[in-house]
């Protein structure tokens, strides 16, 4: 599929400042003036603010504002940056701003905070039983989304439900009790499935939640001028995050000016950016003067957003020969003190497509708890559902003596693949764009040399043991209908308007190749506009749930033809002839019969301008974004103007995987794991940026593998306080733990029902590490030794000792 | 070491004007000698740093870390502040060539110190350092929040040990966090660094 | 009440040039005064805002306080000697190389760079309870927020504890119990008193707010490592999560000289399990005579666990303690996997 840009590498052009130190991020800002501002955090899991005396901050010299949730818009009961009622220990009441943060940290201390205790909880199965707290006053889960609404993060209704005391008698120890769903879906004959399946298993899991923990903290800086909002911030997504910033201020998205050139990662918490950049916000037009909010480590692990954890219970039935014959799964979510999120959903989606149940049940309960609030997290959802499902596969594959490739192979979708329920608008399953998943999997047992690694696993040598482990991680890649606009100038060069956000993935920079790859636009001619709204940027898809490369690329296809097009025009009109005579190749537009008659791209430009209209960007298509449009507006009359919404038509939804390949070392001695070995291959699409692909592979894998050994959220339940504020509590992995050798390849291709034919890439890998090293694990030590992770020495160890699983079975947040 | 009196009034003529741009940690007023300027080993707030090889008059807290300094005090925000706590090595740099966290150090205890940040890498004319020229060739790291102090660390390392191994560099590294997670491509393009160096010198 | 961190409250900044000098602002500033060495543990506490000190006493130029002499055969370590520099020194990697496997576990390079062997034999446990302010017995209240059946305290004591179930993070001082360093402090009395490293560390029945035998106005000065272990047949193994930055689940050290193929005699000590590192006399005692093999590691396992009291979340660190006791008598035998 390679071309000259396309699936070649490159330089990004923000390399350079990067390395030199010169790239600002949002707290690398100054402004004349510059207060800075402290947050006073809720010391309590939930309570109401009977009231606050500022008296004596306010009189300390050096305080000039105090913000509480009263001087913030209402959001009609969605999360705040400050609050009266905070609903986790750690949530923001109010902020002070000050001359420096010194004064504004002792300001802090003389405020007295009023606070009434309300009843909490933090573990969503307490939340359920009969009499358990509600995390709030309304309610304690997220009913079904409207008709409509199953978007993964669809407004819910709250509601209140308890499960009865027979429903918890009737789960044995450690089994997930299973009352009444809030929200249900299935498909085919799931009774019929489990009569004939050969072997049925049914197991529970828990899956940790985890802190994003980007490096760079969720601070910003805000001033304001002629009335309008000026605002560095972190985000994933630049252009969308106009809208969210304009709405938790609660003014127009034009008199917003973001900027936000580098994002200090995100991983889903900052997808269209972070509510609490409202405080700098209203703080500056309170004290009239530039506001600084620096959003210190243990801030960030507050109200950095954390991933939901969820219990699953999985009844999987299994013909002889591995293939899989009903499926029954029942998830109840945490979704913290806000939500409603819709990992759950996506969970069950994954599952139905990852392992091909003709039978499916999807059952679960989304809870709300006193606990910090989560967000989506790379792979949220699918993978979740790796950790519930991959378990009892593995358990299935040792129990018919199947090898672990083979059952997951002949259980993977393969081509235009359905999941899913049936969808009311077509009576219908849905479908995938396409899946190559046997492909991958196919070439990383070769590459990895499986069957060899496989015929040492489980033998002991010393003290040592080794095991391999295979999963795919699958995910949504890309979503549609996005603008794209871009400028062919009488410099001869073009512009690409980019309103992504720059978290390194280079997706930022990726979309420009396209349209370079369309128009045979040398790479050095071509420059990239990005991180700054007032820039002039395009309505642009979040940069979560890996769709932009999928989005992006095709809008700025459709933009670079539509470049292609005026240029053939302008071409036709000037030198005659009709427009579809002219090729476009080399800088030039030129008859194909008779290549010396032409125009240059800069003649080109010069000639749309003159010409006006569509040509330079004085009349725009109908269908693009208002954003668009009022970018577009602005760039009018300065070249030749390529501008669309990518209306390519999509049948089914785009999705890609990754199959990952693991070998671990456990002690048995000391329970610790060594990853010896790790390879994944990307079912991805087109590849567009090697490079950068195959590093969002290995990093993705690589926060997988952080979930299967360490990193975790402890909240002590008695007093409702997250006690993993420090990075040796949560334990994101360092360089030390990563596999000693990690190798990684993609399949290049391409998706069927896009003009590239490039998926996204950014969540599938972390499912496959994951699950492939939870998987190796328990084929080292054995396959019933953990039922939740991180799978910690302390696990392994005590099974090991015991003969039996000792770890607590189902409480959330250890 | 312990300024006096006179010294401190030399040292202001001598070092030009006193950086105090933004002041992070305090801005009102306040006596720039400590009140205890008389006992013995009592300091001073007005100090002399050496960054990246300029000397620098400051005005420092005595509670204040180089982080700070650096990136309040003297516009070098090229030191990032991951963690504020001594757990990510985001804010790593130089203090006589050995790599600390400058969010653990006391800018007070580095008197006749040299300093050396991200900034001070490249050649004034913007030649790249050898670390810095291989991690855009190889296009090391992703959102590049850590890259300052995994550089740092990096340059640091390599003075003592020029010719790791992977996994030594790996180790010279280790107090360097990445949640983007792309241990593997860095090690790639900081090895190569470790080529470019030892090609060059 | 409000939790707020990171911008440290002022506080007077001395930097004595002699050891005199130091004690004299320790005492003029009594309990509001705090040494600060290299400073890790110390900015955490002041960043937190929970410890306010009224003065700082920065020990780092304090001339003779730094670096590594030969002294008969043993060698004696500064206090303010910085980690680095002691796994770097050619004669600690001769005789003691336990030492510098040991200051090499601990947390990261740059940690390392800047600590001291006095500060990482001083520091104050890491009880997540503790060190987020809540009041507890360690800090002076009474309670113990981690030892309730509710509690998590997967990294907490299962030995000798008595109130409070916090752990020592030293990853150096098994290592110096085993070569039975001495320790050497000047009292605030301005005397020299040298105790030996097993002596130097306190658990709550003796004083429930520290860590040491340090009284206010005490400063370490030296560790002295005497010939008797040089060379000796060493083993250290720290398990801990993460392979960087984490402290110890639990650390073992051991010295064993051999006589044939009998223990001679041995010393071992393990760290993680209780307030203090404890060295196991009784394990010494035993192995007297025996072979280091599988048998003598076996019944050495099982009498160093003996009285183990776990908690909550913590039950694993018996069986923990007991492989690495084991392995500290027998090693381990290497796996040899063809890749």
């Amino acid at each position: 599929m390679a071309g000259k840009y396309i699936g070649q590498n490159y330089i990004p052009p923000d390399h350079v400042a990067k390395v030199m130190g010169r790239a600002r991020y949002a707290e690398d800002f100054r402004a004349d003036g510059m207060l800075f501002t402290k947050l006073l955090l809720s010391p309590m899991p939930h309570a109401r603010v009977r009231s606050i005396d500022t008296s004596a901050a306010l009189a300390m010299p050096g305080v000039k504002a105090i913000l509480t949730a009263d001087d913030l818009p209402d959001l009609e009961g969605a999360e705040r940056a400050l609050t009266n009622e905070p609903r986790y220990a750690g949530e923001p009441i109010l902020a002070v701003a000050a001359v420096d943060e010194l004064t504004a940290a002792a300001a802090i201390e003389l405020i007295r905070v009023d606070l009434e205790p309300l009843p909490f909880v933090t573990d969503s199965l307490e939340s359920l039983r009969p009499g358990g707290p509600n995390a709030r006053l309304e309610g304690n889960a997220w009913g079904a989304p409207p008709p409509g609404g199953q978007g993964p993060a669809a407004p819910a209704p709250l509601e209140t439900i308890k499960w009865t005391a027979e429903d918890f008698a009737a789960a044995a120890p450690g089994q997930l009790p299973m009352g009444r769903p809030l929200e249900e879906w299935s498909y085919g004959d799931l009774d019929a499935g489990f009569a004939s399946a050969a072997l049925v298993l049914d197991e529970t899991f828990v899956v940790q939640s985890t802190g994003h923990h980007p490096m760079e903290t969720r601070s910003a800086m805000a001033y304001w001028q002629n009335g309008k909002l000026f605002i560095h911030a972190s985000t994933q997504s630049v252009a969308q995050t106009r809208g969210s910033i304009a709405r938790w201020v609660g003014i127009e998205p034009a008199n917003v000016n973001l900027i936000c050139e580098y994002t200090g990662g995100g991983f889903g918490s900052k997808g269209a950016g972070a509510v609490s950049s409202a405080i700098p916000a209203m703080l500056s037009r309170k004290a009239n003067a530039p506001v600084m909010m620096r959003i210190t480590r243990e801030e960030e692990s507050y109200i950095g957003r954390a991933r939901t954890n969820m219990t699953g219970r999985a009844k999987i039935g299994f013909a002889t020969d591995g293939r899989i014959t009903a499926l029954d799964l029942f998830i109840v979510q945490d979704t913290g003190a806000y939500g409603p999120l819709g990992d759950h959903r996506s969970a069950g989606l994954a599952t139905s497509l990852t392992y091909q149940p003709p039978a499916m049940r999807w059952r679960a309960v989304n809870v709300i708890t006193n606990t910090p609030p989560r967000s989506q997290q790379r792979s949220p959802g699918p993978m979740q559902a790796n950790g519930i499902i991959e378990p009892v596969v593995t358990k299935a594959a040792k129990q018919l003596g199947l090898d672990q490739v083979q059952i997951r192979r002949m259980n993977s979708p393969e081509g235009r693949a359905e999941f899913g329920p049936v969808l009311p608008a077509t009576g219908r399953r849905n479908r995938v764009t396409s899946a190559f998943v046997k492909d991958a999997l196919d070439r990383g047992a070769a590459l990895f040399n499986w069957d060899a690694k496989k015929a040492r696993a489980g033998r002991r040598q010393g003290s040592k043991v080794r095991g391999v482990g295979v999963a795919v991680g699958p995910h949504g890649a890309g979503s549609i209908g996005f603008d794209s606009l871009m400028t062919i100038r009488p410099d001869g060069r073009l512009y690409v308007q980019s309103g992504v956000g720059n978290l390194g993935t280079h997706s930022v920079i990726d979309l420009a190749r396209v349209a370079a790859e369309v128009l045979d636009m040398p790479w050095e001619k071509v420059e990239v506009t990005w991180g700054d709204t007032g820039k002039h940027l395009p309505w642009t898809c979040l940069s979560v749930g890996s769709q932009t490369t999928h989005a992006m690329t095709r809008a700025n296809h459709a933009g670079a033809m539509d470049a292609r097009r005026k240029l053939q025009d302008i071409a036709a009109r000037d030198l005659g002839g009709r427009p579809d005579d002219y090729d476009v190749r080399g800088e030039r537009v030129y008859q194909r019969s008779s290549p010396g008659r032409g125009l240059s791209f800069a003649q080109a430009a010069a000639r749309a301008i003159a010409l006006g209209g569509r040509y330079d960007g004085h009349e725009l298509p109908e269908d693009i974004n208002a954003m668009t449009r009022e970018s577009a507006t602005r760039l009018a009359g300065l070249g030749l103007m390529g501008v669309a919404k990518d209306t390519y038509p999509r049948v089914g939804a785009t999705y890609s995987f990754v199959a990952g390949f693991a070998e671990v070392e456990v002690d048995v001695e000391t329970g610790g794991v060594t990853l010896v070995d790790f390879l994944a291959v990307g079912d991805v699409g087109t590849i567009i940026n090697p490079r950068s692909l195959l590093a969002q592979i290995k990093g993705g894998c690589c926060l997988g593998i952080a979930h299967a050994l360490f990193q975790k959220s402890v909240v002590d339940p008695r007093y409702g306080i997250s006690l993993g504020d420090r990075f040796h509590y949560s334990k994101p992995l360092s360089i030390l733990d990563i596999p000693a050798r990690m190798d990684a390849h993609a399949l290049d291709m391409a998706d069927p029902e896009t003009p590239v034919g490039a998926r996204g890439v950014g969540e599938p890998p972390v499912g496959a590490g994951y699950g492939a090293v939870m998987n190796a694990i328990a084929d080292a030590v054995g396959e019933d030794v953990f039922r939740r992770s991180p799978v910690t020495a302390d696990i392994i160890l005590m099974s090991l000792e015991h003969g039996a699983r000792m770890h607590e079975p189902l409480r959330a947040h250890v | 070491m312990s300024l006096s009196r006179r010294n401190f009034i030399k040292g202001v003529i001598a070092g030009g004007a006193v950086a105090s741009s933004a002041g992070y940690l305090f801005r009102g007023g306040g006596p720039l000698l400590g009140q205890q300027a008389s006992a013995p080993g009592s300091v001073e707030r007005l100090i002399t740093l050496t960054v990246n090889g300029q000397t620098r008059r400051v005005d420092v807290l005595k509670q204040e870390t180089l982080a700070m300094t650096l990136r309040y005090k003297l516009g070098l925000t090229g030191t990032k502040l991951g963690c504020d706590r001594a757990e990510c090595g985001a804010c790593t740099v130089l203090v006589d060539s050995v790599p600390h966290y400058s969010c653990s150090v006391l800018t007070q205890t580095l008197r006749g110190k040299q300093i050396q940040t991200i900034e001070g890498l490249a050649t004034a004319d913007g030649v790249l350092h050898p670390v810095q020229q291989a991690v855009v060739d190889e296009q090391g790291f992703q959102c590049a929040f850590c890259l300052p102090g995994f550089v740092m660390a990096t340059v640091g390392f390599l003075k003592t040990t020029p010719n790791p191994t992977r996994e030594q560099l790996a180790h010279g590294v280790s107090g360097n966090l990445c949640r983007c997670q792309d241990y593997d491509k860095i090690l790639t393009s900081l090895m190569k660094g470790a080529e470019y160096m030892r090609r060059t010198t | 009440m409000a939790v707020i961190r990171d911008p440290m409250p002022a506080f007077e900044f001395f930097q004595p040039t002699s050891v005199e000098d130091a004690q004299a602002l320790l005492r003029r500033y009594g309990a509001d005064a705090w040494v600060l060495a290299g400073g890790l543990d110390s900015l955490d506490w002041l960043k937190d805002r929970i410890k306010r000190p009224a003065a700082l006493v920065d020990l780092g130029t304090i001339p003779g306080l730094k670096g590594i002499r030969d002294v008969d055969g043993g060698l004696e370590i500064g206090a303010m000697t910085t980690l680095t520099d002691l796994v770097r020194h050619p004669l600690v990697r001769e005789r003691y190389s336990i030492l510098l496997e040991a200051a090499e576990a601990a947390a990261s390079p740059q940690i390392r760079n800047q600590g001291t062997i006095g500060g990482n034999v001083s520091q104050d446990t890491r009880c997540w309870y503790y060190r987020a302010g809540w009041p507890c017995y360690r800090a002076g209240g009474n309670i113990c927020y981690a030892d309730t059946p509710e509690s998590i305290n997967r990294e907490h004591a299962i030995l000798q504890a008595d109130r409070c179930v916090a752990v020592n993070p030293s990853d150096t001082a098994p290592a110096l119990i085993v070569l039975d360093a001495q320790m050497v402090i000047r009292t605030a009395g301005g005397t020299e008193r040298v105790v030996p490293a097993e002596d130097y560390f306190v658990g709550p029945g003796i004083d429930i707010t520290r860590m040491t035998i340090l009284e206010p106005g005490d400063l370490l000065t030296a560790i002295r490592l005497p010939a008797t272990w040089a060379g000796a047949t060493f083993y250290f193994e720290k398990v801990r999560d993460r392979q960087v930055w984490d402290f110890a689940l639990v650390s073992v050290a051991s010295a064993i000289i051999m006589n044939g193929s009998g223990i001679e005699r041995m010393r071992i000590a393990v760290n993680g399990v209780s307030a203090r590192p404890l060295r196991l006399q009784a394990v010494e005692t035993l192995v007297r005579g025996r072979a280091a093999d599988e048998m003598t590691a076996v019944a050495a396992g099982n009498l160093a666990i003996d009285g183990a009291q776990p908690l909550t979340f913590n039950a694993y660190k018996v069986p923990l303690m007991r492989n690495l006791v084991k392995r500290a008598i027998r090693g381990v035998e290497p796996a040899t996997w063809n890749s």
